[in-house]
C-alpha cells in the first residue's frame, strides 16, 4: 500500500505485532466489570425510553414535551451508538447473552441490522477510506476526496449534507441498495429482495413511532408524534456528526485501490489509523458517541468492547508517536470544522489529484523512532 | 404475573410497541426473572450434602412447566460476565413448584466448581423447558431396578419421588455406587425413604470398600433382574461395564441416560470449513465444527457441547458433514445442525 515513506516493511510489521499484543491483552481480561458496564447502559437506555415516552403522553405541557423528547433522544442515541452499533460488531458476543448477540441484534433504526452488518461491518470496516471501495466515503452522494471525479452537481453538496444529516437513518437504510451499481454489476432482483427487507423494517419503525404510540396517547397524539419525530431527528443529526468526524476531518487520509492491494495485517492497521480520527471529550460524551470518539481504536479493533477504548486510547497514541504517525485527535469543534472545510473544498473542482506519498509522511519528516 | 397481564404483554400490540427489542427487555427493568415466555428462576436454597456437590432449589417464574420424571434442563448462569449453559438432570418430583438439581464438582469445570464453592441463594438463573425420554412410561412397571453411579443418582431421585408422590411406588431395587459414604449425594434422603417405603430396597455400594460393580454383586443384590425394567445412569465407564451385564441377564427394557461425551467418535474431519458471514476459512481437520469455529476466533453459542441442548444449532448453507455420535455422513443444504456433534466430511459452508 502507499504508506508513509519513513516506515520500512519491518517497522510496519512490528507495529502490527504491537497492536496485536494490545488487543490480546484487553480481550483476555474481559469479565464482570465489562458486563456490569453494558448492563448499566442497557438499563439507562430502557429507563430513559420509558420515561421519555411517558412524559410525551403529557406533552401538552411544554416542559413535559421538552423533557420527554430529550429523554427519548438520549435513549435512541444510546441504543444506536453504544448498544446497537457495538453489539452488531460482535463486541459483546463473548458474554453469550442472547440480548446482545451480534447474530440476532436488531437496532431501533430504519436500516435492518442484517443489511447494516454488510455495508458497515464488512464493506466500510474492511475497505476504510479506499475511494471506490468504501461507500461510506461520501455515501455515494458527496465528494470527499480529490480522488473522486468532480462533477458540477457537487457544487450543491453543502446542501445535500444538511439533508443527509436530517434524514441520516434513511440514508443508512438505503445505503446498501448500492443504487449506483444497479443494472451494472448488481441485478434489480437482488436490490428488490433487499428493498423488501428494508421495507419490512421501515414499516415496523414507522408504525411504532408515528402510528401506535400517538394512537395510544389519544388526544395527546400530536405531541407524541412530534416528540418522536424530534427524537429521531436529534439522533440522526448526532450520529451524522459523530460519524463524519470519524473519517472526514481535514487530516483523515484517503486511499486509492492500487495503494491497498495485497495489504499485510500491519498495513491494514496502519490504514485504519490514518483513515480515522478521534474526538476528545468527557466520559458521558464518549458513551453518547458509542465510543466513536475513539474512532481510531474502534477501527483497529472493531470487536473490542467499546468501554475499553478509553483505556487503550493513550496506548495507541503512544504507539503512533513512537512510529511518528499522526494520531488524529482534537476537540469536537475543531474536528467538525475540518469536516465542514473538506465538504466545502471538495464541492469545488480546484484540487488536482494527489500524487506521491501519503500526506501523513508530509506532516512527519523525521525518521521513525530516532 | 396475572394471566390478563401476560396476555396483554404477549399481544402483537405490545410486541409492536417494543420493536425492535422485545417486551422482556423492558420487563427486566422491574425484575430480571420476569419474562413473557422464557422460564427463568432464582436460586432459593443451596445445600451441600457432600463436600463436592451442591443441591440447588430453584424457584422458577410461572413460565416453567412441570417436567416429566427423569428429564433434564439446560441451566444458564452468568459468571464473570459470561452466560454459561450446562445440562443437569432434575432431581425433584415433577409436581413440585420448585425444581431441584444436584451438581457435582467436575474436574476443572468452571460452572460446577463455582456452584459447589460459591453459589448463593438469590442468584438469577436461566432455564429451559425440561426435555428427555429417560422415563417414557406413563405408569410404573411392576418391578423396577434403578441403577446409578455418582451424579447419575439425580434422575433416579426424580423418578423415585414421582412414583412416591403419585402413590404408585412399585417394587423397586435402588442400587447406587459411590466412592465412599461421604461422597454419596441423597444418602440421607434415600435412607429415610427406604425406612418409610416397604417396597423400596436400597443397595448402597461404596467402591473404595466394596469394589466396582461385577456380575456376582449384581446377581446377589438383584436375583430377579430378568423381571425388572431397568433405568441406568452414571459416568461412561460405569455404563459401559454395566451394559453387558444387563444384556446377559435380562430382555426387559433398559433405559439409559448419559451425560458424558465419550460415546462421541473422535472428532477429526476433512475438507475446508467456510464461515460465510464472518468470511473466515478454516481447515476442517481438527475437531467438531464448534471447535473449529472457536479456533477461528468465532464465538458461537453453545451449552452442553455433547449434542443435548441444541444451543449450538447453526445453519449449514451447503456441505458434507459427519455426525460424531452415529458416524453417519450426510450431504446437506440449508439445514440446521448442532455444531458440537458434527465434523466436516468434506467442504462445508456455515452461516456464522
Ligand atoms: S452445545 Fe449443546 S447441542 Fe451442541
Amino acid at each position: 500500500m502507499g504508506r508513509p515513506t519513513h516506515l520500512t516493511d519491518a517497522d510496519v510489521e512490528q507495529l502490527g505485532a504491537e497492536l496485536d499484543a494490545l488487543r490480546e491483552e484487553v480481550m483476555n481480561s474481559l469479565g464482570k466489570e465489562d458486563a456490569r458496564y453494558i448492563y448499566r447502559v442497557l438499563n439507562t437506555q430502557r429507563f430513559s425510553e420509558l420515561a421519555g415516552r411517558a412524559l410525551l403522553f403529557a406533552g401538552i405541557l411544554p416542559p413535559a414535551w421538552l423533557a420527554g423528547t430529550a429523554l427519548l433522544s438520549v435513549s435512541k442515541i444510546l441504543e444506536n451508538m453504544e448498544i446497537g452499533h457495538n453489539a452488531m460488531h460482535g463486541q459483546w458476543d463473548w458474554m453469550q447473552d442472547p440480548a446482545l448477540d451480534s447474530a440476532t441484534y436488531d437496532w431501533d433504526n430504519t436500516c435492518p441490522g442484517r443489511e447494516w452488518k454488510h455495508s458497515h461491518n464488512y464493506m466500510h470496516h474492511t475497505y476504510t477510506n479506499i475511494v471506490g471501495m468504501d461507500r461510506d466515503v461520501g455515501y455515494s452522494i458527496l465528494r470527499m476526496s480529490e480522488d473522486q471525479k468532480w462533477h458540477p452537481a457537487f457544487l450543491a453538496q453543502p446542501l445535500y449534507v444538511l439533508v443527509l444529516a436530517a434524514f441520516f437513518q434513511w440514508g443508512v437504510a438505503l445505503h446498501d441498495l448500492e443504487w449506483e451499481r444497479l443494472g451494472k454489476d448488481k441485478s434489480y432482483a437482488e436490490a428488490l429482495s433487499q428493498g423488501r427487507d428494508i421495507w419490512k423494517k421501515v414499516r415496523k419503525q414507522v408504525l411504532k413511532d408515528y402510528v401506535l404510540f400517538p394512537a395510544l396517547a389519544g388526544p395527546m397524539a400530536p405531541f407524541v408524534f412530534t416528540g418522536n419525530m424530534a427524537a429521531n431527528f436529534n439522533r440522526n443529526v448526532w450520529s451524522f456528526l459523530i460519524i463524519f468526524c470519524g473519517h472526514f476531518t481535514e487530516q483523515a487520509e484517503m486511499f486509492r485501490i492500487e495503494e491497498t492491494e495485497s495489504e499485510t495485517q500491519g498495513e491494514w492497521y496502519l490504514r485504519q489509523m490514518l483513515a480515522s480520527s478521534n474526538v476528545n471529550g468527557s466520559v458521558p460524551f464518549h458513551v453518547m458517541t458509542g465510543h466513536l470518539g475513539y474512532q481510531i481504536e474502534h477501527h483497529l479493533f472493531p470487536d473490542m468492547p467499546s468501554n475499553r477504548y478509553r483505556e487503550i486510547g493513550p496506548k495507541v497514541q503512544a504507539i503512533c508517536e513512537r512510529y511518528n504517525l499522526n494520531y488524529n485527535t482534537g476537540p469536537f469543534s475543531r474536528q467538525l470544522g475540518g469536516v465542514a472545510k473538506r465538504i466545502l473544498r471538495m464541492a469545488l473542482p480546484h484540487r488536482r489529484k494527489r500524487r506521491g506519498p501519503m500526506p501523513s509522511s508530509i506532516h512527519h519528516k523525521q525518521p521513525a523512532r530516532a | 404475573m396475572k394471566p390478563i397481564i401476560r396476555k396483554a404483554l404477549k399481544s402483537s400490540l405490545a410486541e409492536s410497541l417494543a420493536t425492535p427489542l422485545s417486551v422482556d427487555h423492558y420487563l427486566g427493568l422491574i425484575d430480571s426473572k420476569l419474562s413473557v415466555d422464557e422460564p427463568r428462576g432464582r436460586i432459593a436454597e443451596a445445600t451441600r450434602q457432600t463436600p463436592d456437590s451442591v443441591t440447588l432449589t430453584i424457584e422458577p417464574n410461572d413460565n416453567w412447566t412441570r417436567p416429566a420424571p427423569g428429564q433434564h434442563i439446560l441451566f444458564g448462569i452468568d459468571l464473570d460476565g459470561v452466560r454459561h449453559r450446562r445440562c443437569f438432570s432434575i432431581a425433584g418430583a415433577p409436581d413440585e413448584n420448585s425444581l431441584e438439581i444436584t451438581v457435582k464438582r467436575n474436574g476443572d469445570g468452571a460452572v460446577s466448581n463455582f456452584l459447589v464453592d460459591n453459589v448463593e441463594p438469590g442468584q438469577l438463573v436461566y432455564l429451559t423447558h425440561a426435555e428427555g425420554e429417560f422415563y417414557p412410561n406413563a405408569s410404573p412397571p411392576a418391578r423396577a431396578l434403578l441403577l446409578s453411579a455418582g451424579s447419575g443418582i439425580t434422575p433416579m431421585m426424580s423418578i423415585l419421588r414421582a412414583w412416591i408422590a403419585a402413590d404408585e411406588l412399585p417394587d423397586v431395587v435402588f442400587m447406587h455406587y459411590a466412592r465412599t459414604s461421604a461422597d454419596m449425594i441423597y444418602e440421607d434422603a434415600l435412607d429415610r425413604l427406604a425406612d418409610e417405603q416397604p417396597s423400596l430396597e436400597l443397595v448402597k455400594r461404596f467402591t473404595s470398600a466394596d469394589g466396582r460393580i461385577s456380575a456376582d454383586t449384581l446377581d446377589a443384590a438383584v436375583p430377579d433382574l430378568d423381571e425388572r425394567m431397568t433405568w441406568l445412569c452414571g459416568p461412561a465407564g460405569f455404563m459401559d461395564s454395566v451394559q453387558p451385564l444387563l444384556d446377559a441377564r435380562t430382555t426387559k427394557p433398559v433405559f439409559r441416560e448419559q451425560f458424558e461425551s465419550s460415546r462421541r467418535e473422535a472428532a477429526h474431519g476433512e475438507g475446508e470449513v467456510h464461515f460465510v458471514q464472518s468470511d473466515v476459512a478454516a481447515s476442517g481437520d481438527d475437531g467438531s465444527l464448534l471447535e473449529i469455529a472457536e479456533q477461528a476466533g468465532l464465538n458461537p453459542p453453545y451449552g452442553c457441547r455433547m449434542g443435548i441442548c441444541h444451543s449450538c444449532k447453526c445453519r449449514v448453507t451447503e456441505g458434507t458433514v459427519r455426525n460424531l455420535r452415529s458416524n453417519e455422513v450426510q450431504d446437506i443444504r440449508d439445514t440446521d445442525i448442532q455444531l458440537c456433534i458434527h465434523a466436516a466430511a468434506g467442504d462445508v459452508a456455515i452461516e456464522l
